[in-house]
């Protein structure tokens, strides 16, 4: 009564007070959202044994961010970024070079600068993509993972894959993972007879000689963990496409695997990192970028990801294979035909 | 019927909440599938059924669907017998071995079928050791594995309802017809059979529909060469980017469900109301 009667408690008090209480509510996680130092990161599924132990520990103590990532597939990431085009949740995504280009054709990618990610100048020639719309990070090599148990004398060539005595033995990408194009373009220098800057280009030739693949054929994976899992146990010997970031560190814990360089060449992974048009935390993603960038960070992951670095002043990583040659294609080419070659490999390989 | 009309309120959160996570997202796809650069066209239809691969996927969706439903009956029917007449402890322990596989994910249960299935795999080893086979057999990636499969994954919506139907089910029924000197074939034909029907119509339509729609379980059982509806809906959404594709085939998954669902409800409700 007596607080009443003082006009601490009355109707004007309560109305102030809730309306404080209100713009509070309203306002906290504006503010919460502008000092957070939490950003969302998208990556591949693979990548997540690194991200966990290599690059999470190391962002927080470096940057003081707190890493949320979200691993799946290069183009579901796309998806992702172009369903929340208005209001992205994603500040930073780690994906391959074809989606890249689809990225920016559809004005997703924000670019990166040398003044907020002064990393980037140290990357070599190459590395840095349509004005710093993304740049490559680290480059694992791809060629063929084999088990170890079952194919002592390793894989030589990729004419290997279409021998007759590997019926069955063999489980190779689908086109919708991007690691899926190193046996379609395989398949086309076999096919076409011509060496790879041009073979690239032939696609009704990798197409007929893949049709030539299918007795060998167990399976065609988009879950990459699954087709490891069947090539670890034996049910298959050869798993094309497959790269050192995945093979090399599943070797070295002792499994029967390992990755074979075929005489005719291998291919070097595209692995890109960008920033995401309007992402939360900019600041933050850039400087997240910048780290990843920068000698630390890309000397661990190339150590634990077998990968080969893309900072010059980094000795880490791993090495390259020597006296086979490593091929990048025109991946303008590969966005601009994937959807198409997504539906014909689907129908060329149904059952 | 002024009190029934207040007991329908109770069902308003439900609605409320169906309407708007379900029906509203499902209406607006069903929209998109017409709609071509903002005009009304059935062109995305035509052009679906016109592909002789889509209509392969179509009739697998639905052959493999059948085939699940049927495998997942035949396992289910005895099981709802036992069960509708087992009392204290062995009946919580048939409810239990229901409910509990329910709670293992799908992923882990097809990495344990790949142990199973595979050529050098436990199943192949006991078909040699027992002299059935001479050689290991194929079963990985095969439609007979994703048929098993998903039978196993969806069986408990098929026990459950034609156990529900045969608990309620008059003991004495099948009795009398005992007393007048039926043979215990002609007592289940003709008795236990025809009052199970709408348990068996429900079990049918549940197990139906989530087969029809499964997507984790071919995707990780059968991989991409045996595409379904469902995969191909999620190959259009994520790497095709053809909204207007992926509309059009979820449509076509929804107008299946909504008819196998209606139909097995008039069907429930006739034969409901013969026994």
């Amino acid at each position: 009564m007596k607080l009443t009667s003082k006009g601490l408690l009355n109707r004007r008090s309560v109305l102030k007070g809730s309306a404080c209480a209100a713009l509070g509510t309203v306002a906290t996680p504006a503010i919460l959202r502008a000092q957070s130092s939490e950003i969302v990161i998208g990556c591949a599924g693979s990548h997540t044994a690194w991200m966990e132990q290599i690059v999470a520990p190391h962002m927080k103590k470096a940057i003081g961010a707190d890493i949320l990532f979200e691993g799946t597939k290069s183009s579901v990431n796309l998806e992702k970024m172009a369903s929340n085009k208005d209001a992205p949740y994603l500040s930073v995504v780690q994906m391959d070079d074809p989606v890249m280009i689809q990225a920016v054709e559809a004005d997703l990618l924000a670019p990166i600068a040398a003044d907020a990610v002064p990393n980037m100048t140290d990357l070599r020639p190459g590395a840095v993509h349509m004005d710093g719309m993304w740049c490559n990070y680290v480059q694992p090599w791809a060629g063929v993972a084999y088990n170890t148990d079952f194919r002592s004398g390793g894989v030589s060539s990729w004419t290997d894959l279409w021998a007759p005595e590997a019926e069955g033995q063999l489980i190779i990408p689908s086109l919708q993972n991007t690691e899926g194009m190193w046996t379609l373009f395989s398949a086309a220098m076999l096919g076409s007879g011509k060496p790879f800057s041009e073979a690239q280009y032939e696609i009704d030739a990798a197409f007929e000689k893949l049709e030539e693949l299918k007795p060998n054929l167990l399976s065609v994976y988009t879950t990459m963990s699954q087709a490891f899992n069947l090539l670890e146990q034996g049910e298959i010997t050869m798993l094309a496409g497959n790269f050192s970031s995945y093979t090399l560190p599943r070797k070295a814990t002792g499994v029967p695997v390992d990755l074979a360089a075929p005489s005719e060449g291998i291919f070097a992974m595209p692995s890109g990192i960008c920033l995401v048009k309007g992402g939360p935390n900019p600041e933050l993603a850039a400087a997240y970028v910048n780290e990843m960038l920068g000698p630390d960070m890309q000397a661990a992951i190339a150590d634990f990801a077998s990968s080969v670095p893309a900072n010059t002043t980094v000795t880490a990583g791993a090495i390259i294979p020597e006296g086979v040659p490593i091929y990048s294609p025109d991946w303008a080419f590969v966005a601009a035909n994937r959807r198409a070659w997504i539906e014909r490999f689907d129908k060329l390989m149904a059952l | 019927m002024r009190r029934l009309e207040h007991i329908g309120l109770l069902a308003l959160p439900g609605l409320t909440f169906l309407a708007v996570i379900f029906a509203l997202p499902l209406l607006l796809l069903l929209l998109k599938s017409f709609q071509i650069d903002g005009q009304v066209s059935i062109a995305e239809y035509r052009l679906f059924f016109s592909d002789s691969y889509n209509l392969t996927v179509l009739w697998r969706t639905l052959r493999v669907a059948l085939l699940t439903t049927l495998l997942a009956l035949v396992i289910a029917y005895p099981t709802a017998i036992a069960m509708s007449r087992a009392r204290g402890i062995w009946l919580s322990v048939f409810l239990v071995a229901m409910v509990l596989p329910m709670s293992v994910g799908v992923v882990v249960k097809a990495f344990a079928w790949s142990i199973i299935f595979r050529t050098r795999g436990v199943l192949n080893d006991m078909l040699m050791s027992l002299g059935i086979t001479d050689a290991p057999i194929r079963m990985l990636f095969t439609e007979s594995a994703l048929i098993i499969g998903a039978a196993n994954v969806f069986l408990p919506f098929m026990v459950l309802p034609i156990y529900a139907v045969l608990r309620q089910m008059d003991g004495r029924l099948p009795e009398a017809a005992a007393s007048l000197g039926a043979t215990p074939v002609f007592r289940f034909f003709h008795v236990t059979l025809p009052l199970s029907l709408p348990g068996v119509v429900a079990g049918c339509a549940f197990v139906f529909s989530l087969a029809v729609s499964m997507y984790v379980i071919p995707s990780l059982i059968v991989g991409e060469r045996q595409q379904t509806l469902s995969m191909l809906t999620a190959r259009s959404f994520l790497y095709l980017r053809n909204e207007a594709l992926g509309a059009t085939i979820s449509s076509i998954l929804l107008i299946i469900a909504i008819s196998v669902v209606l139909g097995s409800s008039w069907l429930a409700n006739r034969l409901g109301a013969r026994s």
